[in-house]
C-alpha cells in the first residue's frame, strides 16, 4: 500500500510536471481570459482610457434596447438552424456514398475533405467572385434563363449566400466523422436487412441513422456551436452588411471592442452569445441524448 | 533511481520556463530606443519609410531608434498597446481617429515641442489637416502627409463621345456620366458606366461640402436633415438610380481603381493610391485627372495621416526629434517625393515639383479646399452612417427618409 501512494504521487508529480508547460499556456491564455469576460462585462471598459467604473448591470440592461443586437441575434439564428440540419444531412449523406465501393472513391473524400482544410479566408474571396454580379453562380443561372442578382450586397441574399458557403466548407469535415462512425457498424445487421427484404434506403434510414446517432449527436453539438460563433466569412465577405443583414453575434463583438472601444460591452455581448451555446447544447443533451435510440 | 530523474526532469522545465519569462521580458525592457510602429500598406512605401529613417539617422547618429511595422490589424494592435502601456513612442494615426484619440486623452499634446523646435513651421502645414489634429489649440499630432478625392478620367473614352475636358460642375457630370455610359456589346445592359461610387458617406461628403451642407454643424448638431445634405445625397444616388453609375460589385470589381483600370467605366473619384495601382496593373491605360466637379463650390474630402506620440511616452524628447524630422520640410520631402501620398506642407510640394507636375498639381490645387471628414459622435455614428447609406442604395430608401431615421438612431450616441 505505502509503495503504491508513494508510486502514485511520484506519478501525479510527474504527470503534473510534463504537464506543466502547456497548463500554464492553457491558464494564461484560455481559462483567465474566459474568466475575465466576466468581469469585464460589469465595468464601462474602454482599453484607451485609464479609468474602468463599474456599472453594475448597465451594460445588459442597455444590450437588452440595443436593436442592433437583436438584428445579430436573429442573424445568429438563422445562419445557425439553416445550416446545422443542412450541413448534417449532407455530411451524412456523403459519408453514406463514400462508404460505397464505388470508383474513385480515395479522390472524390479528397475533393469533398479539401474545402475543410482550406483557409477560411480563401474560400471566403473565391466565393465572392463566385457570388459577384458577373460570378460563376450568376453564369450558370443565366444558362437556365434566370437573371441572378449581385448575392453579397444584396440585402436579402447575403446571409443565405454565406449560409451556402459555410454548408459546402464544412459538410467535408463533418463527413470524415461520420465516416468513421459507418465503418464501426456490423456488417451483420445490413446482411440481416438485406435477408430481410430491405433496400438501400431503408437500410439508410433504419439503420445507418440510428447507429451513427452518437456521431450526429457530437457534429450537430460542434457545428451548431461553430455556426454561433461564424465571425471569419462575415468579416471578409461582407463586413456585416449590407444594411446589417449579415452582422451576427460575433461580428458584433468584434466591432464593439473594436471599432466602438467598448471592451465591457462587447463582453457582456459574449456572455450572452456564451449562454445561448451553453443553452443550446444543454437542450440537445437533456432532450436528444446521444445513446438512446 | 527514480528521484534524481524526477529533480533532473523538474530542473529542465524549471530552466525552460525561466528563459522564456527571461526571453520575453528582454523584448519588454529594451526601451534604449524610439520605437516607431507604422502599418504596412506596398513596398514602396516601406523603403521610402526606411530611406528616410536612414538619412535622419545620418544626422543624429546620437538617437537610438527601431522601426516596428505592425503588418495587419493596425488599429487593433495600436489600441491593446495604448491599453497595455506597451505602445511605440510614434505612430501613425488616420485622421478620421483622431476625434477619439484626443477625445480620450491618450495623446502627447505637442505644443511645447513644436514651439521650442523654431524652423518647425507650423503655418506651413495646409490648415485643414493641421485642425484635424487639434483640440481646442492643442495639438496632437502632425501631418505626414494626405490624398485628396479627385477625379480620374479615361481619355480614350472621352475622346470616342466627343468629350474635351473632365466635367467641371454637377450638371456636366451628370450629362456626362450619360453620354459615357454605354453597351458595347448590345446585349441590351450597360457595359461601360460613366462614373463609378461607393455607397459610403466618404465618397458623398465631398458633394454635401460642394453644396454647402454638413454632416456635423459647427454648433456640434447634425446637419444631415438639412436640404444642403439631402440634396447632395438626392444628387449623388441619382447618378446611381438613373444607371449611369454603378458600384463596384455590381460590375465584378473589388473598387473602383480596378473597375476603372478595367475599362468598365470612364471616372471614378479617387486620391492618389490609384496612380501606382493603374501603373502596375494597367499600364496601358489613358488617363487624366481633375479636380471634383464644383457644386455651389469646389470641395473635397481629404485623407491624412499624422505622426502622433502616447501620453505616456518615456522617450518623449527623442521621439519628437524623429517626428519633427518626419514631419518636417525634410522628411517630408524624402517620404512624398514619389507622390504615394501629397505632402502636408505647402513648401514641400513647391519643393518636390507638384505644383508644376501635370498629374499632381490636381492634388496640390485641392488641398486648398479640401476637408477631413470628421465627426464627434461615439464611434458607432460611422457603422450607423454606413447602414443608412447602404439603405439608400440597396433598398431604395428615400435619402430624406434615411436620413431622418439616421439622425433619429444618432441620438443614441451623442456625445
Amino acid at each position: 500500500m505505502i509503495t503504491f501512494k508513494k508510486d502514485s504521487t511520484q506519478q501525479t508529480v510527474a504527470a503534473y510536471t510534463f504537464l506543466a508547460f502547456p497548463l500554464l499556456i492553457f491558464t494564461g491564455f484560455m481559462l483567465f481570459p474566459v474568466l475575465f469576460i466576466f468581469i469585464i462585462g460589469f465595468f464601462d471598459w474602454n482599453l484607451l482610457i485609464p479609468e474602468k467604473p463599474f456599472i453594475g448591470f448597465e451594460n445588459y440592461t442597455e444590450l437588452s434596447s440595443d436593436d442592433l443586437f437583436y438584428i445579430a441575434l436573429k442573424n445568429t439564428s438563422i445562419y445557425a438552424f439553416g445550416v446545422v440540419p443542412i450541413q448534417t444531412l449532407l455530411a451524412l449523406f456523403l459519408a453514406f456514398l463514400m462508404n460505397q465501393k464505388i470508383r474513385g472513391r480515395a479522390a472524390l473524400r479528397v475533393a469533398f475533405y479539401v474545402p475543410a482544410i482550406t483557409s477560411s479566408v480563401v474560400t471566403s474571396i473565391i466565393f465572392l467572385w463566385i457570388y459577384s454580379k458577373p460570378g460563376l453562380l450568376n453564369y450558370l443561372l443565366s444558362l437556365v434563363g434566370i437573371e441572378g442578382t449581385d448575392w453579397i450586397t444584396n440585402p436579402n441574399t447575403a446571409l443565405y449566400a454565406i449560409m451556402a458557403l459555410n454548408i459546402w466548407t464544412t459538410s467535408g469535415y463533418f463527413m470524415v466523422s461520420f465516416l468513421a462512425g459507418l465503418q464501426s457498424i456490423p456488417a451483420s445487421l445490413y446482411e440481416a436487412a438485406r435477408i430481410d427484404g430491405a433496400n438501400t434506403w431503408q437500410q439508410f434510414w433504419k439503420i445507418t441513422v440510428p447507429m451513427v446517432r452518437p456521431i450526429t449527436f457530437f457534429v450537430v453539438v460542434l457545428s451548431l456551436i461553430g455556426c454561433f460563433q461564424v465571425f471569419d466569412q462575415i468579416y471578409v465577405m461582407s463586413s456585416g452588411g449590407p444594411v446589417n443583414a449579415t452582422t451576427t453575434m460575433s461580428y458584433y463583438i468584434y466591432t464593439s471592442a473594436f471599432k466602438y472601444f467598448r471592451l465591457g460591452y462587447a463582453a457582456s455581448v459574449s456572455i450572452v452569445l456564451a449562454m445561448i451555446i451553453w443553452a443550446a447544447t444543454y437542450i440537445q443533451k437533456r432532450y436528444f441524448p446521444p445513446e438512446a435510440y | 533511481m527514480r528521484k534524481p530523474i524526477l529533480k533532473n526532469v523538474l530542473k529542465k522545465t524549471v530552466f525552460v520556463l525561466l528563459s522564456v519569462f527571461l526571453a520575453c521580458d528582454s523584448f519588454n525592457t529594451d526601451t534604449k530606443a524610439v520605437r516607431l510602429s507604422s502599418w504596412v500598406s506596398s513596398p514602396t512605401e516601406t523603403r521610402l519609410l526606411e530611406e528616410t529613417l536612414a538619412a535622419f539617422h545620418q544626422q543624429h547618429p546620437q538617437i537610438q531608434f527601431s522601426h516596428e511595422p505592425i503588418p495587419g490589424n493596425y488599429s487593433e494592435k495600436i489600441q491593446l498597446m495604448l491599453g497595455t502601456y506597451t505602445a511605440p513612442d510614434l505612430f501613425y494615426l488616420k485622421g478620421e481617429f483622431a476625434p477619439s484619440y484626443m477625445r480620450y486623452n491618450i495623446l502627447m499634446p505637442l505644443n511645447k515641442y513644436a514651439d521650442a523646435t523654431p524652423d518647425f513651421e507650423l503655418d506651413d502645414f495646409y490648415p485643414s489637416l493641421l485642425e484635424a489634429f487639434q483640440k481646442d489649440s492643442v495639438y496632437y499630432g502632425f501631418p505626414k502627409d494626405f490624398n485628396p478625392y479627385i477625379l480620374f478620367y479615361n481619355r480614350a473614352m472621352f475622346q470616342e463621345a466627343g468629350l474635351e475636358n473632365p466635367p467641371d460642375n454637377w450638371t456636366e457630370l451628370s450629362e456626362w456620366s450619360e453620354t459615357l455610359t454605354r453597351d458595347t456589346n448590345g446585349d441590351g445592359d450597360p457595359d461601360q458606366f460613366g462614373l463609378v461610387i461607393q455607397a459610403s458617406l466618404d465618397m458623398l461628403m465631398p458633394f454635401v461640402f460642394q453644396n454647402d451642407g454638413e454632416f456635423q454643424r459647427s454648433d456640434g448638431e447634425l446637419g444631415i436633415t438639412d436640404p444642403a445634405f439631402v440634396e447632395a445625397l438626392e444628387f449623388y444616388h441619382g447618378l446611381y438610380k438613373r444607371g449611369i453609375a454603378t458600384t463596384p460589385n455590381k460590375i465584378g470589381t473589388d473598387w473602383n481603381g480596378d473597375a476603372f483600370g478595367r475599362g468598365k467605366c470612364a471616372m471614378i473619384i479617387a486620391g492618389g493610391w490609384v496612380i501606382p495601382f493603374l501603373e502596375e496593373t494597367y499600364p496601358e491605360i489613358d488617363y487624366g485627372v481633375a479636380v471634383l466637379p464644383a457644386g455651389k463650390k469646389r470641395g473635397t474630402v481629404a485623407f491624412t495621416t499624422a505622426y502622433v506620440m502616447p501620453k505616456y511616452s518615456a522617450r518623449a524628447d527623442e521621439a519628437w526629434q524623429l517626428m519633427s524630422y518626419l514631419t518636417g520640410r525634410e522628411g517630408m520631402a524624402s517620404w512624398t517625393r514619389l507622390g504615394l501620398a501629397l505632402p502636408a506642407r505647402r513648401s514641400v510640394a513647391v519643393a518636390n515639383g507638384f505644383y508644376d507636375d501635370p498629374v499632381f498639381k490636381y492634388f496640390m490645387e485641392s488641398a486648398e479646399f479640401a476637408r477631413v471628414f470628421q465627426v464627434n459622435y461615439q464611434e458607432r455614428w460611422y457603422d450607423e452612417g454606413q447602414t443608412a447609406m447602404q439603405k439608400v442604395f440597396f433598398l431604395d430608401v428615400p435619402p430624406a427618409e434615411a436620413m431622418a431615421e439616421l439622425k433619429q438612431r444618432l441620438e443614441k450616441f451623442k456625445l
